[in-house]
């Protein structure tokens, strides 16, 4: 006899995600994480918009200064210029007369500048106050604007870095999970070469090999961390390929890419999902620690390791410890959130907390 | 036994022969002319040439990998480009400091890491184990170098109580904060895997039982429950141990500590590419050769590893 469900919503089954994102909801630490990083890939998307400053714009006169410098500048006509203006930091206004603005400089001598030359004869437009919420790096640059800019190199290197990871991880640990026999004993072997060097290390000496910049730092990080990967995921293909419904579908005449695809891979993705949050992780972590050393992003380019390099100099000549300070942070919040929301899809999937 | 141990060491073998592959070939796909490297840009040709004669780099390259690999069994690594010494020779005198302040470190983490993870699993989920998990997981969370720049920072340069820089010759405090700092995470992840590995235990029925008969909470939490806890741990611990040992690079570059890892980072930035080459293969063949012992020991303490 057909057993009668049609018609009664209330006893359809929820899959296993539906339940896990259930859980996951209510970890509050889990949401935290996963909404900071919600707010952070938003920085980094909008970081033209948010950002206060050009993230490289040298004003070296305002070098080094603490949490919320203030600085009066001019605004003068620029032609190489993507704003149209460049500044003119004074320290103080005089008076304007004639054509001609007078302003004191730096040595505090009396100078001017001919209205012209200044994007606008309207003093209202020409002068302002720049403020760094965050003081200023060493070249004068808003260090406030160039952590929102650092946040697109550290997020985009994480997360493409971690999909190479994920994808080598998928394939070879599907492999010799399936295989097993020779295919099984040549990628553990492999497996076992890279897990041996130290992941840092290795992740340097590559990007030494394939010299410096942008994405030599994901390919090192990517060639590195899908070791993780690919052993759950050999674990995984192990004992689900013993199943029953395998067998089923083998039975049925499905091909092993069929039967790897549509059935195996995507009973192991939770494990993969919790294994990758990590690697995400530890990929911030390698960009930053890149960086730090000057082997990823090449400056300009504001990156958090880098920043942290230029300030640590300072830390330990006792000044000016922000600079330092404020990328830290910035990696360490990036990657607690990441950790938080892993932890809470790791306890989101575990079955045996099901309550 | 006897079988057990020699079919593992000859995978270890050849796990070792796979990572002197890849340290050759990043070495060899790397661009430039390692005898001009060696010389310095203003040597003539004609010595250019002889040096490269010397190092055989005018042989094809399957020639020049099988040399590798012989010279390297000999524990022949070549040249350092910048002093001009034998990298064997510089990587066994920087030894000694790297294993100081690996295993000092590592005494420190599981100490101190079974005690947290203990602890927050008889308490589990309450204040105390909350706070400790948050402290654990920021340990993770937080990158070495970052954490290592903090140290210096709080403990050197503000409260001034200890030295940031220097070796153990210039007074024992040297080996304080690398090794506060190296610790951090080990100690982290230990922690959060006795606390999970001893929640475990806890829900036993054994445990059940022990409890049952009138037996003291202390009683059964040591003697009964964190024995069993352990295993999950000592394979942690053995892994950071074999991860360290092949030198602890950030915390050794900033607290200028003269291990191995200084050397590694030094010859990066000065591209001595010899020095990289050993460095790398000497920390890999140590990580190989700690997971063969652990695996042997393993073998003889735990009746349910297979021998097969």
């Amino acid at each position: 006899m057909k057993a009668e469900i049609t018609g009664n919503k209330n006893i359809q089954g929820k899959s296993l995600w539906y339940y896990s994102w259930k859980r996951l909801k209510k970890n509050k630490l889990a949401m935290a994480g996963l909404v900071i990083i919600f707010i952070m890939i938003f920085i980094a998307l909008l970081a033209d918009v948010i950002s206060p400053y050009n993230p490289n714009d040298q004003i070296l006169e305002f070098a080094t200064k603490p949490v919320n410098f203030e600085g009066t500048v001019l605004l003068k006509k620029s032609d190489n210029n993507e704003s149209g203006f460049d500044y003119l930091p004074i320290n103080n206004f005089l008076r304007e007369e004639n054509d001609s603005v007078y302003y004191e400089d730096f040595n505090r001598t009396e100078r001017s500048i001919n209205t012209n030359e200044l994007i606008s004869p309207d003093r209202n437009e020409y002068l302002t106050r720049l403020n760094f919420l965050l003081g200023t790096d060493r070249f004068g640059r808003d260090v406030l604007s160039r952590l929102i800019y650092g946040s697109r190199v550290s997020l985009s290197v994480g997360l493409i870095s971690e999909s190479i990871a994920i994808i080598i991880g998928l394939i070879l640990g599907a492999l010799a999970g399936y295989f097993r026999g020779a295919a099984d004993k040549g990628i553990m072997w492999l497996i076992n070469v890279v897990w041996a060097f130290p992941s840092i290390l290795f992740v340097i000496a590559i990007s030494v090999v394939l010299g410096k910049g942008f994405w030599q730092a994901f390919v090192a990080i990517g060639l590195t961390a899908w070791v993780d990967i690919a052993r759950i995921v050999r674990g995984q293909f192990f004992s689900l390929r013993e199943m029953e419904y395998i067998e089923a579908t083998k039975a049925m005449g499905a091909n092993p890419a069929r039967v790897i695809i549509r059935h195996i891979l995507p009973n192991c993705l939770g494990p993969v999902i919790i294994t990758g949050t990590v690697g995400l992780a530890n990929a911030i972590i390698f960009e930053a620690s890149l960086s730090f050393l000057g082997l990823g992003v090449q400056p300009p380019t504001a990156s958090w390791g880098q920043m942290i390099f230029d300030g640590y100099k300072y830390i330990i000549a006792g000044t000016n410890w922000g600079l330092a300070l404020f990328p830290s942070l910035a990696i360490m919040i990036a990657v607690f959130s990441v950790n938080l929301f892993g932890d809470g899809i790791r306890d989101a999937l575990d079955p045996k907390l099901t309550k | 036994m006897w079988k057990f141990i020699v079919k593992n060491f000859l995978y270890s073998l050849l796990v070792i022969i796979g990572v002197i592959t890849v340290t050759f070939a990043l070495l060899y796909i790397v661009p430039g002319d390692p005898a001009r490297m060696l010389l310095g840009q203003r040597a003539d040709e004609e010595s250019v040439k002889r040096v490269k004669e010397e190092l055989g780099l005018d042989k094809p390259i399957t020639t020049q990998y099988l040399n590798f690999i012989m010279k390297a069994a000999q524990g022949d690594l070549g040249r350092s480009y910048a002093t001009n010494r034998e990298v064997a020779a510089i990587i066994i005198e920087k030894f000694p400091a790297t294993a100081l302040l690996a295993i000092s470190a590592m005494l420190l983490s599981s100490i101190l890491g079974v005690i947290i993870g203990v602890i927050s699993a008889i308490r589990s989920y309450s204040f105390t184990d909350n706070a400790s998990m948050v402290f654990a997981l920021f340990g993770i969370s937080i990158p070495q170098f970052v954490f290592a720049l903090l140290m210096a920072l709080v403990f050197g340069s503000i409260l001034k109580w200890l030295p940031i820089s220097g070796y153990i010759t210039d007074g024992w405090d040297h080996l304080i904060l690398p090794m506060l700092t190296l610790a951090l995470r080990p100690l982290a992840i230990i922690a959060r895997i006795t606390r999970s590995s001893m929640l475990d235990v806890l829900n036993q029925d054994y445990i059940r039982t022990a409890k049952a008969k009138g037996l003291s909470e202390m009683k059964v939490v040591f003697k009964h429950s964190l024995r069993n806890a352990l295993t999950p741990v000592v394979t942690t611990l053995s892994a950071s141990l074999a991860a360290t040992l092949g030198g602890a690079f950030f915390i050794e570059f900033i607290f200028n500590w003269p291990g191995i890892g200084l050397l590694a980072i030094d010859s990066i930035l000065k591209l001595d590419f010899p020095m990289i080459q050993g460095t790398v293969l000497f920390s890999a063949i140590i990580f190989v050769l700690i997971n063969f012992l652990v695996d042997i020991i393993y073998a003889f303490l735990d009746p349910k590893v297979k021998l097969a």
